[in-house]
């Protein structure tokens, strides 16, 4: 069993507690196993960095160097954590003097970072390490006939890492087509849902979540699947207030890719925190839900 | 050694890769601003932007909304001909109005980032709740209400944190912080 | 009478290199600058210089500290009298609101605080030369 150092982030402790639990349940499930590292501290999401880079690849790289004392390799759920743990990865590697400086700092806490690790996605691990077979396999519940839309968002896919596909990739979408589901060919599927813009500039966010919603639902999108916490409480908690601002009636499900891997294989909606949603899945879901279980 | 520097070194000295991808090397091409999914809430368009620091048109740089706009979705910097990191350039365009204070009262962001950080600092971990008056307090009495109506809705589901969670090793921590920004009382 | 002692700024500001230079040029000093840590520190490996004057808040963060640590170093590049000038307190209010810079984890010489007094500055130059050519005797 591959054993990953597993980084929450802090989105996952409460407002996505669903995505947490769905990964570990799932992970369990496909023989892949979680370690949570030992008392992580914030990355620095998205807004360190305009005021001191250096610091926020300080903060990173303790997280880091803590799953390296542990010889594992490192994942993560949320999409800024993953960035900004795989680019600090990689600068550490890069830049000598950056790295004996942050290994400076990081005695303070009697940590080192070689940067030996590999840095990693939590939908990388299924999409390669666990892959589509790997899943087909263990389905129980195939999800025929459930239109769902695959929403990457923005920092899985970019900036590019690794000379990976950015402009159409298709990973997710294998993911869905494995659980029996059909995935939802639409346009939008790696533009931006405004991230942390909704508390700053709430205008353009409601605005861009309106865009991705509508090329969502026009497409026939029964539910839509993220990848990232962020994204989803953007296009979930908040279709209210695009409704409210632009008169329309979006009332679509939202959910973590991982909680439908879970319905898939069989495990109960409760444990994969589905119930935990403003918008319901019921009506869309409740045909691969087992009566006692709703 | 030059006797002095432009506006546009200024940016690009900012910039992690600040010899990799001069801001001069733009050819004016747009598809910055065609892929940027904000550009709409922009005052001036992303390779308006860049057009104005190489121009060295400083103050109007500044008094743009333009990099505090941008969501950090880096579309423009994975699709650019000429290898350009334009969202790192507004990253380095928000540091300098924020070591040099010359970003405009009415925006959220600044405040934003400097409490988001501060929280850290002090705890380890990042807290919603102490989040939001850096941002709700600017709202309008609409958007007020609806914030309020939404944070109840997720409070009920469980998704709200009651209390902030702290570190273990706080203080190991914020001696690492002290390593890296020599600043706080002696220990 | 000893040739003019050569000072080298590493400072992001362009304003306020050029408030430096001309206070330290008129007090017949020469003067160079490097607007980045990297390109300090290639100007520093390239010829000698009598004293360092650096900034802190520079390039992706506080990366003057990295210079300075970097400089403590090299044998040879430790002989050099740092002073650091910087703005610090006031770029990161926000984050340490009232605390002092304290230099714990900064090797260097002495500390100015922005804005700088030119009589002070100079002052603090020709001790730190003056220091300087004492330890080399």
């Amino acid at each position: 069993m591959k054993k990953y150092a597993y980084f929450p982030g802090c989105s996952l402790e409460k407002m996505a507690l669903s995505y947490h639990k769905s990964s570990l349940e799932t992970t369990k499930a496909l023989g892949v196993e979680l370690e949570e590292l030992d008392d992580w501290n914030c990355c620095g999401a998205t807004t360190y960095f305009h005021l001191d880079e250096i610091l926020a690849n300080t903060l990173v790289a303790r997280n880091l160097a803590i799953a390296e004392k542990e010889g594992l390799d490192f994942v993560a759920p949320c999409s800024a954590c993953y960035k900004n743990a795989y680019f600090t990865n990689t600068y550490m590697k890069e830049d000598e003097d950056l790295a004996e400086h942050i290994n400076f700092a990081l005695e303070a806490d009697d940590l080192q970072l070689e940067g030996n690790m590999t840095v990693h996605h939590l939908i990388d691990i299924f999409a390669n390490e666990i892959g589509a077979d790997g899943i087909k396999e263990k389905v129980s519940v195939p999800l025929e006939g459930l239109r769902i839309a695959p929403y990457y968002g923005c920092q899985i896919v970019r900036p590019r890492k690794n000379g990976e596909e950015v402009e159409a990739p298709e990973f997710f979408e294998e993911i869905l087509t494995a659980l029996g589901a059909e995935a939802v060919d639409y346009t939008n599927k790696t533009r931006c849902c405004g991230g942390s813009l909704l508390l700053t500039n709430r205008k353009a966010a409601l605005d861009m979540i309106r865009i991705l919603l509508y090329d969502a639902v026009q497409s026939g999108t029964d539910v839509i699947a993220t990848a990232c916490p962020l994204c989803q409480v953007n296009l979930e908690a908040y279709q209210t207030q695009v409704n409210e601002e632009f008169g329309t009636d979006f009332s679509v499900p939202v959910l973590y890719f991982t909680q439908l891997v879970g319905l898939a294989l069989g495990i109960a909606p409760k444990k994969l925190g589905i119930g935990m949603e403003l918008v319901s899945t019921l009506p869309v879901l409740s045909q691969f839900i087992a009566k006692e279980a709703r | 050694m030059a006797d002095t520097i432009t506006f546009s070194q200024e940016i690009s000295n900012l910039m992690y890769a600040a010899h990799g991808s001069p801001l001069n090397n733009c050819i004016q091409c747009g598809t910055c601003s065609g892929t940027c999914p904000a550009v709409e809430f922009m005052d001036q368009t992303p390779r308006r932007l860049i057009g104005m620091i190489n121009a060295d048109l400083k103050e109007d740089v500044l008094d743009a909304n333009t990099s505090w706009v941008c969501a950090s979705c880096y579309h423009c910097t994975v699709r650019c001909p000429a290898k350009i990191d334009i969202a790192g350039a507004m990253y380095a365009v928000k540091r300098y109005s924020i070591w040099n204070k010359t970003y405009s009262d009415d925006l959220v962001g600044p405040v934003f980032s400097e409490t988001f950080m501060k929280t850290i600092v002090r705890s380890g971990r990042s807290y919603e709740p102490i989040l939001a008056p850096t941002y709700i307090f600017g709202f309008g009495a609409k958007e007020f209400f609806q914030e309020v109506q939404g944070a109840t809705k997720m409070m009920l589901k469980g998704r709200i944190p009651v209390l902030p969670s702290k570190i273990k090793r706080l203080k190991n921590f914020q001696s690492m912080i002290k390593h890296i920004i020599p600043m706080g009382e002696e220990e | 009478m000893d040739p003019r002692k050569r000072i080298l700024i590493i400072d992001d500001d362009p304003d306020y290199v050029d408030g430096m230079k001309a206070i330290l040029e008129k007090a017949d000093y020469e003067v160079e600058a490097a607007y980045n840590p990297k390109d300090g520190f290639k100007a520093l490996e390239s010829k000698p210089y009598d004293l360092l004057l650096l900034d802190i808040m520079m390039g992706r963060g506080a990366e003057g500290v990295m210079v300075a640590r970097k400089i403590n170093k090299d044998p040879e590049l430790r002989k050099i009298p740092v002073l650091i000038i910087t703005g610090i307190r006031e770029q990161m209010a926000f984050l340490f609101p009232g605390q002092p810079v304290h230099p714990r984890f900064l090797p260097t010489d002495e500390l100015l605080e922005k804005p700088v007094d030119p009589n002070l500055l100079l002052e603090k130059v020709s001790a730190l030369l003056k220091m300087a050519e004492e330890k080399e005797a």
